[in-house]
């Protein structure tokens, strides 16, 4: 029971299940059953053998199978009333379980983006590309695949993987990539390099029931400046317009970014999700920030079925901030469950966090963050806004911005969050000057997402993104009279 | 005129303890046989019975809580779940058995009567045992008694709205409530009544670890319009006393209904909660409930806003000091178009005191042209103290406005600062600081309250700062 399980239990009455129909249903699916018949230890094993894992690997892997094991799909009881995974269909999913492996001569043929330091490309389970620009190679900047670094650097290895960006112990779905990931990037950029044109990782991934479970690791070192623009996306093209019969198999992607900072640090990740309908996706983003270290967000989420994302923010050094960025962009059924926790431990941290979404069709944005603030946390800034909009009758957003503060003495916390339609005054003013209404209301729906896209480091992906979200609200327009035909 | 001596002191001023002979009471532990006395004690139609019935197996097939605050350290065995203090209600003060009076005397009852009060209904541990309805209420048909009372006077009444806002399965306290409730207040106001001046209710617990399980059922019929005042206090014991409440408002189209609280309960008390009120079309509810005392209060307020054009309102207050915690906070969940709710919160945690704000916004599908507002302040006065603020909001149709906003600081220094250049003390200054930030709820009781809930906002400030 919860205090909001007993109000909504009452203002909708559970209706009994019809009974003595003439064939027996399936069980129904509940909001929080999640089938994944693949995670057991003889793939764990599988997996670990085919990457020749050392022995302490395929212990951590092991302790990760025995938490997902132990642990409920929601360990925060704020949280567990707005699950909703019914429409994941994993039950057939089979993981890859051999590493990919980096052939030279198909990456060196891929050439650098414009304006990119390094580039790396996986396509499901291969390594499409991998390339570092000169200026990056000189600096000492490795970008490989973790498979490639456990063999050539086993020591680095180690420490990349077991060195403080642990993944979440108390979230299930992440201790399930801890036990089962077969791929994995690792970018490191030592002490006093900065990077001035950004790195660039594109995961391509959606073979029907296949499940790729994947970790990526930043690790900079102290005075290290890097930009990153992590794109995700659908093997045959954007999300939008694809159908999503219920009972076709998903595609399965559980990815990490862990990244540790050292003091003075600054790193800019860009994430742009824009995987397909048939896609079922969980992130996992943590960072553990140095001295003085500063971590900006600018994640879009435009993509996938269903996308479950937690981002772990951990300010333990004096005067580390973060600053962080989302917005989504739902149509048809998606639904976008997006967790962030903000732990402020240090003296003087920062933590800036925005999130905001359009929601058409059947869509739902579920926005769930929490700032906590520690007694040895003197002198915290935190701010936590979260907005949204609704863009269909049926659409649906909730926001639970949190706070647990436990020392008075700050700048500012403060959370702010509103919900409502586009705005008739915008509208009116954008009319008046020529636009037709349809026009005005997109201009102010992607005006309202633009700060996100202001944040991508790179001019191409930036222009991305911009199209991804003008073709997300024209698919929309186009959906709309067929949104029987989508379910 | 308190004394200097007596704030700075900080002794509870209400934790006086009569000693009663207690006529009637369960054992220590609840039963089905508990329950079946508690009914045949009152005289009660099966039906009753068989809703306490249904109430108590509801309450052992559910689990305890595991949200909110530590539940772990009640006994429920030990707790005596009715008790009765003397025989029947009395009509007249001068009938009221000497013990009990002079417990009210000393929390100034009949002063406040004399004063303003439109009837009294004063609870003393598990039975109404005074209550007067002036005669002009009377006249004009407002009906205004202890609620076991009710359900025998107002047989057909009380039964087509009791538990309909809150059934006994909404969750655990409330179904323990359900099971063993007495006593509380029955309040009927007929249709185009406006009652004029506030309708009191003094609620006190009594005898160590009796729960107190009152049962307040509030019908406002169509365009009527009232004001009823919950004031509690409580001695002081060294064991735990729980108070499981169950408040239901009915207010039906076009009424007005404000339903007051202040709670004082005693440090030791675990206060547990179940507030709800149903809005119907054109009504205004209004919940204005502060929260200074208990060890562990749990209440959340609640709107259904179930009419269009329904307006709510709460303004929650809660002070948490040393070994207090407050899980407060309100609830508007709309069900019908063009409705509007508005929540502000305020909080002051101090002395290693902790504050909790739980609420929850709902716009359910159809619900089209709500605007909904949400506003929760925290003040945290010392090291060691702690704030919380969960919000829910749940938004389900395209066109509603809904704003939150959130702040969590420490009191001014300027403004402090500012004050004791003028003379004040630092204690003297703060308090000051303090009363401002609570006015938006000061501000909207009747005077007298007003007056009372800033002393006692002073008596718990107290030693705040050293």
């Amino acid at each position: 029971m919860t205090a909001i399980e007993g109000a909504a239990g009452a203002a909708e009455p559970k209706t009994p299940a019809p009974s003595g129909g003439a064939t027996p249903r399936p069980a129904r699916q509940g909001p929080s059953d999640l089938t994944l018949s693949f995670v057991d230890e003889a793939t764990v094993r599988r997996t670990a053998g085919a990457a020749a894992d050392p022995d302490w690997l395929v212990e951590d892997r092991l302790a990760g199978l025995h938490a997902f094991d132990a642990l409920p799909i929601e360990t925060n009881q704020l949280y567990t009333t707005y699950i909703d995974l019914r429409n994941a269909r994993l039950a057939a999913a089979r993981p890859y379980t051999s590493p990919a492996l980096t052939d030279t001569r198909a990456s060196a043929a891929k050439l650098l983006p414009d304006g990119a330091a390094a580039y790396a490309e996986i396509r499901e389970d291969r390594v499409a590309a991998l390339v570092l620009s000169p200026e990056a190679r000189e600096a000492g900047v490795i970008l490989e695949t973790l498979a490639d670094l456990s063999g050539r650097d086993p020591e680095l290895f180690r420490r990349l993987l077991e060195g403080g960006c642990a993944l979440p112990e108390n979230d299930k779905l992440a201790q399930m990539t801890r036990a089962l990931w077969s791929q994995g990037l690792v970018l490191y950029v030592p002490d006093g390099v900065r990077l001035e044109r950004p790195v660039v990782l594109r995961w391509v991934v959606g073979a029907p029931a296949m499940a790729l479970l994947s970790r990526t690791v930043i690790s900079l070192g102290e005075g290290a400046e890097v930009a990153v623009v992590e794109e995700q996306e659908s093997a045959d093209g954007s999300a939008a317009g694809d159908g999503s019969a219920a009972g076709d198999d998903q595609a399965f992607f559980a990815g990490t970014t862990e990244v540790q900072i050292g003091a003075g640090s600054i790193l800019s990740f860009a994430g742009l999700q824009d995987l397909s309908l048939r896609q079922v996706a969980f992130q996992h983003r943590s960072a553990v920030l140095g001295k003085g270290a500063t971590v900006r967000w600018a994640l879009a989420q435009l993509g996938s079925r269903i996308i479950r994302s937690r981002i772990d923010n951990r300010l333990e050094g004096n005067g580390s901030a973060v600053e962080q960025a989302e917005i989504f962009f739902g149509s048809a059924d998606q639904i976008f469950d997006l967790t962030s926790y903000t732990h402020h431990i240090g003296r003087d941290t920062t933590g800036n966090l925005l999130s905001k979404g359009a929601l058409a069709d059947r869509s739902r944005g579920y926005m769930k963050g929490l700032a906590t603030i520690d007694e040895s946390a003197h002198g915290t800034d935190s701010f936590l806004g979260e907005f949204g909009m609704l863009l269909s009758r049926q659409a649906r957003s909730v926001a639970i911005p949190s706070l647990e503060i436990d020392q008075p003495d700050c700048r500012r916390v403060a959370h702010a969050s509103s919900v409502g339609p586009v705005d008739e005054t915008q509208l009116f003013y954008l009319e008046s000057r020529g636009l037709d209404p349809e026009e005005a209301r997109k201009a102010i729906v992607l005006g309202y997402l633009e700060p996100v896209v202001a944040r991508v480091p790179l001019e191409s992906a930036r222009e991305r993104l911009r199209e991804l979200l003008e073709k997300k609200w024209d698919d929309r327009i186009v959906a709309r009279p067929t949104a029987a035909a989508v379910a | 005129m308190t004394t200097s001596r007596e704030i700075v002191s900080g002794e509870y001023k209400f934790g006086f303890h009569d000693e009663v002979d207690y006529l009637e009471e369960t054992k220590a532990g609840l039963t089905r046989e508990t329950v079946e006395a508690i009914s045949k004690f009152k005289n009660e139609p099966q039906w009753m019975l068989d809703f306490r019935l249904r109430a108590y197996e509801h309450f052992l097939s559910r689990p305890m809580p595991q949200w909110g605050g530590d539940l772990m350290q009640i006994d429920l065995n030990k707790i005596v779940y009715y008790r009765k203090p003397s025989q029947g209600e009395e009509k007249s003060w001068d009938d009221v058995p000497d013990k009990i009076k002079k417990t009210f005397e000393r929390l100034g009852i009949p002063e406040a009567e004399r004063k303003f009060l439109a009837g009294v209904g004063a609870q003393y541990d598990s039975e109404v045992v005074y209550h007067s309805v002036r005669e002009e209420l009377s006249k004009i048909g407002v009906v205004f008694m202890g609620t076991d009372q009710g359900l025998k006077e107002y047989p057909e009444l009380f039964k087509k709205y009791f538990a309909t806002v809150v059934p006994p399965e909404d969750n655990k306290f409330a179904a323990l409530n359900s099971a063993v409730w007495s006593g509380g207040s029955f309040v009927y106001v007929p249709k185009g009544v406006e009652v004029p001046l506030p309708l009191q209710a003094y609620f006190r617990i009594n005898a160590e670890n009796t729960g107190q399980f009152e049962r307040t059922l509030i019908i406002v019929d169509e365009g009527a319009k009232v004001h009823y005042i919950e004031g509690c206090t409580a001695p002081i014991y060294t064991t735990d006393a729980l108070h499981a409440a169950v408040v239901e408002v009915i207010a039906l189209p076009g009424s007005k209904v404000r339903y007051t609280t202040i709670q004082n309960w005693s440090n030791d008390v675990y206060n547990l909660v179940t507030k709800r009120a149903h809005a119907h079309a054109n009504s205004t509810v209004e919940w204005i409930d502060a929260n200074t005392g208990s060890k562990l209060t749990m209440k959340y307020p609640s709107i259904y806003l179930r009419g269009e054009g329904a307006t709510a309102e709460v303004i929650s207050v809660a002070v948490a000091g040393d070994g207090q915690h407050q899980d407060t906070g309100a609830k508007a969940i709309h069900l019908a178009p063009n409705t509007r709710s508005r929540i502000i919160s305020k909080s002051i945690s101090k002395g290693g005191g902790r504050t909790t704000y739980r609420g929850q916004l709902k716009v359910a599908p159809g619900a089209t042209g709500v605007v909904a507002s949400v506003r929760c302040d925290a003040l945290l006065l010392d090291e060691g103290s702690r704030s919380d603020t969960y919000p829910y909001i749940d938004i389900q149709e395209d066109d509603t406005t809904m704003t939150h906003e959130a702040t969590v600081g420490k009191i001014s220094q300027d403004q402090v600062f500012y004050l004791m250049s003028r003379g004040l003390t630092e204690n003297e200054a703060t308090n000051l600081v303090v009363q401002g930030f609570l006015e938006v709820f000061t501000k909207e009781l009747p005077m007298e309250y007003a007056i009372e809930f800033n002393r006692l906002v002073k008596l718990e400030m107290e030693g705040s700062l050293g």
